[in-house]
């Protein structure tokens, strides 16, 4: 009984030991909370929640649409748990990535040309889904951009960044979901109501009013807005292109040896210069995976210059007047706890 | 939580701040009759009160915000030629069934006599009272006897006489304790920093503590409860009292929602404008208070404001102590 936190003992499997983020100084007042796969904790809270509620049962198949890191952790969790899983993904998907979902005994459904087409890539998923769940007799769908359960998974990162950081005063999150950033940003909140929460989007992505449009980024951004997404809880929003936040993830690793993936950069970026314009606050940023996966791509300067995103970042953001004039490589938006529906409405008037 | 009956983990007669411990009274004081003494103080509530996770489930717990300005003071006059043992006055069962299983514990089932508690703890405002008169009943017996239990098993005793229990006996450091089950979650191993405290009562009506329904905390509250907890033991090694502040007003938000306390929007109000620390209640009764460090500047001013603001909402009920240890000293290991 009455054990102590600083006990230490075996982890109880890989997941149970990268689940949770290091905290890590970047700077005089930036830290940041660097994740070996942050989509494991939701991956893992989600389905663990799910056996415990009995919708997740033995023969069950898990389904769910992502060609990105959220699939790797429910292929994570599921390889240890034996449960079968199925992911649904568009072409664009890297074969790594597929490789190592196969590996873990996950089988890849690739929405293929003709689909894609007719339907727009969202929609093309969303019907092969609905083809596959009718064909399993039982299955269960994680929904990670509708499940309450994402968010509310992030309460086990909050903890840990208050008993590392006590309350601090802003937090610097990459927006994909929402969830993490929703999750976090709430419950950091309901202990300090002043902190700021900053989230960061990329242009072509519609999370934060932004015109919908291509998006070289992956990771960040989306091309809908998932209810899980809690809007009114940010204070302001930035948009960096797939340019900047290479450079900044380079940056990261060069200057503080943090080898992350390009949201991580991101959000460092951001952060940074955030702390600088405030060096009285403490500001923490969200690294949501490492960057191993982007060795040959992001971490690698012949890729870089053959796909043109070798220009420095400007060394400050423009600020806009409304978000539907997000674009260029680095601009922001002061969003003030305002829901997406009251953000929008005031593109009335605005020069695009 | 595995507990014996073994008695080694023997209570500290020290008592620099009033609480919980036995009188070290000679067990013999007349023939064949055991006499002893126990006090306990009250609490004053919870800085925090939820469910936390322990060994992959899920447990209800809390942090007691101690309270030594009233006590609960019991006399047990035990002997073997006396069949029965009861209680004045006669309602208070709970102690009684508190000290007869202490009895039984200790291998004395065959003792009576007569159990007598006095005390000053306002009944029904979520200051402890019946789990002071419980503490004092189980602490006087084994003065009685001249035995030890350990505190583990004290509380065990409490929670079966009364469904939950605050944990008075383990006065000398504060806990994540099971209040339902009388079990230790998480021992944060240092005392309650000072912390002064301006109390008072949010409604004159009484509550039944037991009677309420438990609370059924929602997926965000329960995440949230692991936030409280991680900011816990940051401000519990630290002594930092601006964060216990933070800590207990976010709980006390959380449990509007299961018992509402009058104007408590306004109440945050005041620990706005007289710049408390935060708002600290009693998770299952009326008593509540506003916290402040006790050696800030302009203290004496800032609780005389409080006291007028709280008159002003008709709240006329108040008082002020010092809850916590002057002695708090932090962990060396800060950054």
């Amino acid at each position: 009984m009455s054990r102590t936190h600083t006990s230490r003992r075996a982890f109880t499997s890989v997941v149970d030991g990268h689940v949770l983020p290091k905290v890590i100084q970047v700077g005089p007042n930036v830290y940041g909370a660097a994740f070996h796969l942050m989509k494991l904790l939701p991956a893992q809270f989600i389905l663990t929640s799910a056996m415990e509620t009995g919708e997740l049962t033995e023969g069950t198949t898990v389904v769910e649409t992502t060609s990105g890191t959220f699939g790797l952790g429910l292929a994570m969790v599921c390889r240890l748990k034996g449960i079968p899983l199925v992911l649904v993904g568009d072409p664009a998907i890297e074969p790594p990535l597929r490789r190592r979902l196969e590996a873990l005994g996950a089988r890849v459904s690739i929405v293929s040309g003709p689909e894609l087409r007719t339907r727009g890539v969202q929609q093309a998923r969303l019907d092969r889904v609905a083809r596959i769940q009718a064909r399993l007799g039982s299955y269960y769908t994680p929904g990670q951009y509708d499940n309450p359960l994402n968010p509310v998974s992030y309460g086990a990162v909050a903890e840990l960044l208050l008993e590392s950081m006590g309350t601090f005063d802003a937090l610097v999150c990459p927006v994909g979901s929402g969830g993490s950033s929703s999750g976090i940003g709430s419950f950091l909140r309901a202990l300090n109501p002043r902190l700021k929460l900053i989230g960061v989007d990329t242009p072509g992505s519609v999370l934060f009013g932004a015109p919908a449009g291509p998006r070289q980024l992956r990771g960040l951004g989306n091309g809908l807005v998932p209810p899980v997404l809690e809007h009114t809880l940010f204070d302001e929003i930035h948009w960096l292109d797939a340019g900047t936040a290479f450079t900044a993830t380079r940056r990261l690793h060069s200057e503080h040896a943090v080898y992350m993936g390009p949201t991580s950069g991101a959000a460092h970026h951001v952060a940074r210069w955030y702390a600088e314009q405030h060096p009285e606050l403490r500001v923490m940023a969200l690294f949501p995976d490492e960057g191993h996966r982007y060795t040959n791509t992001v971490h690698n300067d012949a890729w870089l210059r053959r796909n043109g995103f070798l220009t420095p970042p400007p060394a400050a953001p423009s600020t806009l007047d409304h978000p539907v004039q997000a674009a260029g490589s680095w601009s922001r938006f002061s969003w003030q706890r305002r829901t997406r529906d009251e953000v929008v409405a005031l593109a009335e008037g605005v020069t695009v | 939580m595995k507990i014996g009956v073994q008695s080694q983990d023997v209570l500290s007669a020290q008592d620099p701040h009033g609480q919980a411990h036995m009188e070290p009274v000679p067990p013999n004081l007349e023939h064949g009759v055991l006499l002893g003494t126990g006090t306990a103080p009250s609490h004053h509530g919870e800085l925090l009160q939820g469910v936390f996770e322990d060994d992959g489930g899920l447990r209800r717990g809390l942090v007691t915000l101690p309270c030594a300005l009233f006590a609960s003071n019991a006399t047990v006059r035990l002997t073997r030629w006396e069949p029965e043992l009861t209680v004045t006055p006669s309602w208070k069962t709970k102690a009684l069934t508190a000290a007869r299983t202490t009895l039984e514990v200790l291998g004395m089932g065959a003792y009576g006599g007569r159990l007598e508690l006095r005390g000053d703890v306002a009944v029904g405002r979520g200051l402890g009272s019946s789990t002071s008169d419980v503490t004092a009943a189980i602490l006087a017996v084994l003065a009685a006897a001249g035995r030890n239990l350990a505190p583990e098993r004290i509380a065990r005793i409490a929670v079966a006489a009364e469904a939950a229990t605050d944990p008075l006996i383990y006065f000398d450091r504060m806990l994540l304790f099971a209040h339902r089950e009388g079990a230790v979650i998480e021992d944060f191993h240092r005392p309650v920093p000072p912390l002064a405290v301006v109390g008072f009562s949010s409604t004159e009506q009484e509550i039944d503590t037991l009677a309420l329904p438990r609370a059924r905390y929602n997926a965000w509250e329960i995440g949230c409860f692991r936030a409280l907890r991680g900011l816990m033991r940051r401000a519990v090694a630290r002594g930092d009292q601006r964060e216990l502040g933070r800590i207990s007003t976010a709980s006390a938000r959380i449990n509007q929602r299961f018992l509402p306390m009058p104007r408590f929007d306004r109440v945050l109000e005041i620990a706005e404008e007289t710049e408390a620390l935060g708002v600290q209640v009693a998770h299952s009764g009326t008593v509540a208070g506003l916290l402040f460090a006790p050696h800030q500047a302009g203290l004496e001013r800032r609780t005389a404001l409080a006291a007028r603001r709280l008159a002003e909402l008709r709240i006329t009920d108040h008082w002020r102590y010092t809850a916590g240890s002057e002695t708090h000293v932090p962990y060396a290991h800060q950054s």
